[in-house]
């Protein structure tokens, strides 16, 4: 551990080894015609298909990406980046500390002023694609390092096409910058396995800090980056350069635990009540949760052609498949195990699948190739565009407006939620306050409507409630003293607590709940016809 | 024949007149109602009870409040008496401090205003609880309102007395008797109401009671029990004009009347609300109170009456509580101690404390000149009116739902933004600057390395054969 080898001579033995279309050693013998040729032509496909990557997820992330309003974790983010920015009603309703570090909503800040408050939706929501493709483009340059440059052009093709990246990536949420930094900090590791030079194990450091800042549960990537080392003896490092590396990832994550200290404003008591409420909350979802949605998201063929590449490869692992597997294997067993799950938590684990896959398809094509076949060359091509196929059509598929009154967390927009919070805004009394089925929405009309939103189901036990959700302990009583005014049922909320549903629109019919907006979103009848169905409805309750 | 032919089109033609005027009774009558002279078209007035200005707002910022350095003695004929300062009452149990009219007398002492404690000890009560007083954390909601809307702080209770005289006053700006109890016989016709100057001219009015038993008036108020103080409220409940005239008599509605009046848009051009259980009146909950008051100002708030209304708070007298402000003498009946008063209106002005000189009266003479009416007495033609708490020059105002909650600027910490900027911004300094310093390296390096000059020029021919190789055939 003490001594290493020379870097170049240690690079020159592995990168002989698998990139495709990587150079031959320059200096060995003389460049034939032919040769330079070709490798100029692959290299002008590979920008190609990286321009592909490019302009079809920008195509893909910006597609009526307004169309529909922010949903709750949106809300929430805007929000406390419009109270970063001093937005002076929005800072009513959100306050600044919640549950994660301010990285993203810090940046959101910055780009408010842009937008003010009717437009910031937008506006965080282009800062939130633009971190997409950066990450689409980092994909590209790390898949470049490990297998060669047509492997990283592929990957970031996929990764730009992925539903999975392509929804979480078209809304304001963590876990797009989240990826964004891991991927940074995965290609730093890269770097420093392949160099072994300190700095860029610092680098490393310094990018999961950010990983860190951008959502907190980015920490587990940390697990990775010591499973990888602990697995891969040949990347040998001193103790000294880790803890410098480890001390520089503390210095750049200081900023959340001094701001939290320094600015005051109960964000230090705040942050203490989430931890104990993360620790003991009840599970959100089953433990097929991510089972039955995650690898749907991805691409069941991106991830079988993913495993197929390594089963090729599996007598001879490289370090680069065991970082890969490392950052993909921790995150899920980790989020597998941890009560709270969420459809965008695993979204780390999706460039280095996208990189695998993309090997997997180097690999096929150089077998195929090697075997003789006519036209084998094909197939790598045919196989790529298979991928990029099926992951096309479901994305192409998801951000269409949509017909649907059901709704997963992270996994999209609200319809109808900006439009009832705007019609809140324009015809209600200031200082009215909105009974709701849970806080999901209450967070969408305090956003779009400026107005107070109770959750229904928020429970009363401080253990069992987020600390940022009041509950309405006596809601007979509110509704009586005319406290809250006004009720709101959606059937997005309704479908995930039927029993706090049927229990709002009890409360309506004992307070004389008069119906004053109705929003409406087209859906297919049985009998194929479109039909308007009613997803949000507003009553005026009197005592 | 043709006289017959004449008295039956007569006839039909009278019936089918008397029909349409049948159907469309409040039509007519509405179109016949004169309109008032500010924007102000539905006025209603709540008369709460028993409490001083400055036992509810004494210490509100900017108005005329408790004065510093105030010491009550207990005995004020007495120079070495003990005195007991204003405190603050909070959750203290309270109760029912006299208010009788001897009792303010002793307690107004002939100006000296020092017998507020004596008095009650007269009365065999213990008497400090006079000097306690209410603040925002225990009327939030008021204060919350009054910070929005007006507080009249030299608002006076018209007579040196109780409830008998000062309900009198708000509706026909006289003591109706010459003691402070109604008489056995009732309020004659001498005695005008602004009811009656409302229904000469066609002015629709109503007065709603909260818990109204129709069946007690001051004929039958023996045996109405604890719901005979409803005719104390209500003085029209003591005017044998009113209860025998079916008429006049519908015009006295329960309060569940201006809720659905306020929802089918016939809310009367003048209204007034007296209270049943939630009055404030000690030892009542004054927080049950707010509640109340809160439901009656929400409602008109989410009606279409609110862009053209006012609605007025006050309270019928003293209550036994401290004053420090010594009523102006207008006549042998007062005025009495100041009581709470504020106005709520799209067109009052925000948060703004008038000190014009006010009493009950000041409420029928508003009335009075919007409406174009007679004053009823000399009291009311002499008041000032509460017309300078508005400004009709501005817009109405959208309504605002007040919260029942008061947060103080210390309650609610705002936290330092400027933390925040620099903290992340410093984190994203030192991230890009580590990473920064890996590419640089990187770059240094690679220059350093004998073989990476070949590299470069490889990728430059590589790049000029690329291009000839599509201009030229390879050799």
């Amino acid at each position: 551990m003490a001594t290493k080898p020379h870097i170049d001579q240690r690079q020159r033995t592995k990168s002989n080894a698998s990139p495709a279309t990587s150079l031959p050693r320059v200096g060995a013998h003389p460049w034939p015609r032919r040769a330079l040729v070709a490798a100029g032509a692959a290299a002008t496909v590979d920008r190609l298909i990286l321009a592909l990557a490019l302009v079809t997820g920008a195509a893909l992330r910006l597609w009526q990406i307004n169309s529909l309003g922010l949903n709750s974790d949106e809300a929430v983010y805007l929000g406390q980046a419009a109270a970063i920015a001093g937005d002076p009603i929005l800072s009513q309703f959100f306050p600044i500390f919640r549950a994660h570090p301010l990285l993203f909503q810090f940046i959101l800040a910055l780009a408010y002023p842009i937008g003010g408050t009717d437009g910031s939706d937008l506006v965080g929501r282009l800062v939130s694609v633009a971190v997409g493709l950066a990450t689409v483009y980092l994909v590209y340059r790390a898949g470049a390092r490990l297998y060669g440059r047509r492997a990283g052009a592929i990957a970031a093709l996929f990764l730009a096409l992925m539903p999975y990246h392509v929804i979480v990536t078209r809304q304001i949420l963590l876990d797009g910058p989240m990826t964004f930094c891991a991927t940074l900090s995965l290609y730093m590791v890269s770097r420093f396995a392949a160099t072994e030079r300190p700095v860029w194990l610092y680098a490393a450091g310094a990018g999961m800090g950010l990983t860190f800042l951008a959502k907190e549960t980015g920490i587990i990537l940390l697990g990775s980056i010591y499973a990888f080392l602990a697995l891969a003896p040949e990347i040998r490092f001193r103790l000294r350069d880790l803890a410098l590396s480890t001390a520089i990832m503390a210095l750049v994550i200081a900023p959340f635990p001094l701001s939290i200290t320094l600015a005051g404003g109960g964000g230090s008591q705040r942050a203490h009540q989430y931890l104990v409420w993360q620790l003991f909350r009840r599970p959100n979802h089953e433990w097929t949760f991510y089972p039955s949605t995650v690898p749907l998201a991805i691409g069941p063929l991106l991830i079988l052609t993913a495993l197929l590449g390594l089963w090729l490869v599996r007598r001879r692992w490289s370090w680069r498949e065991k970082l890969l597997v490392a950052w993909i294997v921790v995150p899920v067993l980790f989020f597998q195990s941890w009560p709270t799950k969420g459809f965008q938590y695993l979204l780390p684990i999706a460039p280095p699948l996208a990189i695998l896959a993309a090997q997997a398809v180097i690999q096929l094509g150089q077998r195929a190739a090697a075997t003789k076949i006519r036209r084998a060359g094909w197939l790598a091509p045919l196989l790529a565009g298979a991928i990029a196929l099926t992951l096309l059509v479901p994305s192409w598929s998801r951000i269409q407006a949509s017909t649907s009154d059901r709704f997963l967390a992270g996994s999209g927009g609200v319809p109808g939620g900006r439009e009832a919070g705007e019609w809140i805004r324009e015809n209600t009394p200031e200082g009215a306050r909105f009974m709701t089925v849970g806080p999901s929405m209450a967070n969408i009309i305090q956003f779009y409507g400026h107005r107070q939103g109770k959750g229904l189901s928020v429970s009363p036990n401080p253990l069992h409630r987020n600390p940022s959700y009041e509950p309405i302990f006596n809601p007979d009583l509110q509704l009586r003293s005319g406290e809250l005014q006004y009720i709101v049922w959606d059937s997005f909320s309704a479908g995930r607590s039927p029993f706090f549903s049927e229990k709002l629109l009890s409360y309506a019919r004992r307070y004389h709940g008069r119906i004053v907006h109705t929003e409406s979103i087209p859906v297919a009848a049985p009998d194929g016809s479109v039909v308007q169905k009613p997803v949000i409805v507003i009553y005026e309750v009197r005592p | 024949m043709i006289g017959r032919r004449v008295f039956s089109t007569v006839s039909t033609l009278l019936a089918c007149l008397a029909l349409f005027i049948g159907l469309l009774p409040q039509r007519a009558a509405r179109a016949a109602e004169p309109q008032p002279k500010t924007p102000i078209k539905h006025f209603i007035v709540l008369m709460q009870e028993n409490h001083t200005f400055d036992n509810y707002f004494g210490t509100y910022p900017g108005a005329d409040g408790i004065p510093e350095g105030v010491c009550m003695p207990v005995d004020p004929a007495d120079p070495a008496s003990e005195c007991v300062e204003p405190f603050h009452i909070g959750n203290r149990p309270i109760e029912d401090l006299d208010h009788s009219t001897a009792t303010a007398l002793n307690q107004y002492n002939g100006g000296k205003m020092d017998g507020f404690i004596w008095a009650l000890r007269l009365r065999n009560q213990e008497g400090s609880l006079a000097m306690g007083y209410y603040d925002g954390r225990d009327l939030p909601y008021y204060w919350n309102l009054v910070d929005q809307y007006v507080l009249f702080d030299r608002f006076f209770s018209s007579a040196i007395g109780g409830s008998v005289w000062n309900h009198m006053y708000w509706v026909a700006a006289q003591p109706g008797s010459e003691e402070n109890r109604i008489p056995p016989e009732g309020y004659g016709d001498d005695v005008i109401t602004i009811f009656d100057r409302l229904e000469e001219r066609g002015i629709s009015w109503k007065f709603y009671i909260q818990n109204y038993d129709p069946t007690i008036t001051f004929r039958t108020m023996d045996q109405g029990g604890q719901r005979a103080a409803q005719v104390v409220w209500c003085p029209l409940l003591n005017f044998p004009r009113f209860i025998d005239n079916p008429d006049l008599f519908s015009h006295i509605v329960p309060l569940d009347e201006y809720f659905t009046d306020l929802q089918n848009g016939t809310l009367p051009s003048v209204a007034y609300i007296v209270p049943s259980g939630a009055s404030e009146h000690p030892p009542g909950s004054i927080r049950a109170g707010q509640r109340f008051v809160k439901s009656l100002i929400q409602a008109l708030m989410r009606s279409d009456a609110w862009e053209s209304s006012a609605f007025m708070v006050t309270y019928d007298d003293w209550g036994g509580w401290y004053d420090h402000v010594p009523p102006p003498k207008v006549d042998d009946y007062g005025y009495g101690f100041r009581v709470p008063a504020f106005l709520v209106s799209p067109y009052a002005k925000r948060g703004y404390i008038d000190h014009t000189e006010l009493d009950f009266t000041s409420i029928l003479k508003f009335i009075e000149e919007n409406w174009g009416l007679e004053p009823l007495a000399e009291r009311d033609a002499r008041a000032n009116s509460i017309i300078n708490a508005f400004d009709f020059s501005q817009p109405p105002r959208p309504p605002v739902f007040i919260p029942e909650e008061r947060v103080s600027e210390e309650q609610r910490p705002s936290p330092r933004r400027g933390v925040i900027y620099s903290a992340y911004g410093m984190g994203l300094v030192l991230a890009g600057s580590v990473i920064g310093w890996a590419a640089l390296d990187s770059r240094r390096q690679r220059s350093a390395d004998p073989v990476y000059p070949l590299r470069r020029l490889t990728r430059r021919r590589r790049r000029s054969m690329t291009k000839r190789s599509r201009g030229a055939p390879d050799e």
